[in-house]
């Protein structure tokens, strides 16, 4: 019963973030082209051909995943905090937690669409299996850990002197436990000779972990 | 009270009691500790390596805590105490690794092996030192700052228990735990010296946390101050 109003209200909000993010494409779209230009740039610095693709895909998946995404969440709360909407939403009844539930939400949504159109684009150019939906789940788990922790660190408006490049700085040390354990189990699924339970299981912990720590920590960030 | 009274002591117990214990572990571990059979005398570099590395999760703890603290009192000397203490915590990962690196090159033949548990206390030293570089940003008033990087120091600290985890789900090169099981593999002589330098080191880090938080706390005096004496002056002119 308590919670009936709040999910209400989280819902109109997400609905509202993503309404914005739709408007604001300019942020997304950099992102969905600065991914695009890595994996590029990866499979040239790799020449990842033949044999080779299998074994580094996974890694360069990924890191190309995280770049471009912390680069995107870094901006969660720049318009909010520009056009006054952070501090309405603060002194209004919501509950912090509901407010970084749906721009997390919002976060997760825009970056799943951009991460499935980059395996779409890596199935075209290496011939690989990666539309599997294995593959996918393994992608959705990981996307929910680090877009949760990247969207706490993106509500303190710490960056604003330093280029955006504290960001990555801070999140990325964070974030290694969740890439070993993605790109682990992306390799166990594109390989198919180990079982990706037990690599699925971590990844899914770590997800667990960071988004239960990020919801928790929120209310007491801003 | 009595921690009051303990704390007011802590300049005349923990310079000389750290600095015996540093004596005493130089000569145990030099001298009396017996030369391990198959490594030698690079073994020895256990009695650094391994204190180092509980010296930082020591401090790293002391971090967590004032952190949890300073989020719940909204006192600044628990977020001075929390800076201090990284820092410290930070030192002694560093010697760790660069310890571990030494000892590593003649036992494995490479300085570096991408094992789990080195990989990250690795990592647990790029997420203290990226919450120092945070403290330096200047883009945030003193109160949001402090909250921000409590918040972001307890996130950080999480990742000590899959350091020491890691050696247990993972195969890995790095020795399996020696000491802390039931029966611990070291000969007894080692044990001792191996307990002592663990006890002299956290002395050391003890004292060295000590003097970060004092330093922090004189910092701030010192800016308060400053700011007060700009006020003054302004009011008059």
């Amino acid at each position: 019963m308590i919670f009936a109003p709040q999910l209400k209200i989280g819902v109109n909000l997400l609905n509202a973030n993503l309404k914005q993010a739709w408007r604001d494409k300019t942020n997304w779209m950099t992102a969905g082209m600065f991914a695009v230009t890595a994996l590029l740039l990866y499979s040239f610095a790799f020449n990842l051909t033949g044999g080779l693709v299998r074994n580094l895909l996974p890694g360069v998946i990924w890191t190309v995943f995280l770049f471009s995404g912390i680069f995107a969440t870094a901006q969660s709360f720049q318009q909010d905090r520009q056009d006054g909407i952070l501090d309405a939403l603060k002194i209004s009844p919501i509950h912090p937690m509901t407010i970084y539930i749906a721009k997390t939400l919002a976060n997760i949504l825009m970056l799943l669409l951009i991460e499935f159109v980059l395996l779409l684009a890596a199935t075209i150019l290496f011939s690989e299996p990666l539309f599997t939906p294995q593959l996918l789940i393994i992608v959705t788990i990981g996307t929910i850990g680090y877009t949760a922790l990247s969207t706490l660190l993106s509500a303190i408006n710490l960056d604003r002197n330093n280029g955006g490049l504290l960001l990555p700085v801070l999140a990325l040390p964070l974030l290694v436990p969740l890439l070993i354990a993605s790109v682990e189990a992306t390799s166990a699924s594109l390989q198919q000779e180990t079982s990706t339970a037990p690599w699925i299981l971590l990844l899914s912990l770590f997800t667990i972990w960071s988004a239960a720590i990020a919801t928790l920590m929120f209310p007491l960030a801003d | 009270m009595i921690l009051k009274n303990i704390y007011g002591l802590r300049w005349k117990i923990l310079p000389p009691a750290a600095g015996i214990a540093m004596i005493g572990m130089a000569a145990l571990a030099l001298v009396t500790a017996p030369t391990e059979l198959i490594e030698g005398d690079v073994q020895r570099l256990l009695y650094v390596h391994l204190p180092s590395a509980l010296a930082s999760y020591f401090a790293f703890s002391v971090t967590a805590v004032c952190s949890v603290l300073f989020l719940l009192k909204r006192d600044f000397k628990w977020d001075s105490a929390a800076q201090g203490a990284a820092l410290v915590g930070l030192i002694f990962t560093l010697l760790t690794l660069v310890t571990g690196s030494l000892w590593g090159k003649p036992i494995w033949g490479v300085y570096w092996q991408w094992d789990p548990r080195i990989t990250t206390t690795l990592v647990l030293f790029l997420i203290f030192s990226a919450y120092l570089i945070a403290r330096k940003s200047t883009s945030l008033d003193g109160d949001k700052l402090a909250r921000f990087c409590s918040i972001y120091a307890i996130i950080g600290f999480l990742d000590i228990p899959l350091i020491h985890m890691s050696v247990r789900w993972w195969r890995t090169l790095h020795p399996q735990p020696i000491i802390a099981k039931f029966n611990p593999a070291l000969p007894d002589e080692m044990l001792l010296v191996t307990l002592f330098s663990v006890l002299a080191v956290i002395l050391v880090a003890a004292w060295f946390i000590t003097l970060g938080i004092e330093t922090e706390l004189l910092s701030q005096r010192l800016l308060k101050l400053k700011a007060i004496t700009k006020a003054n002056i302004s009011e008059k002119s």
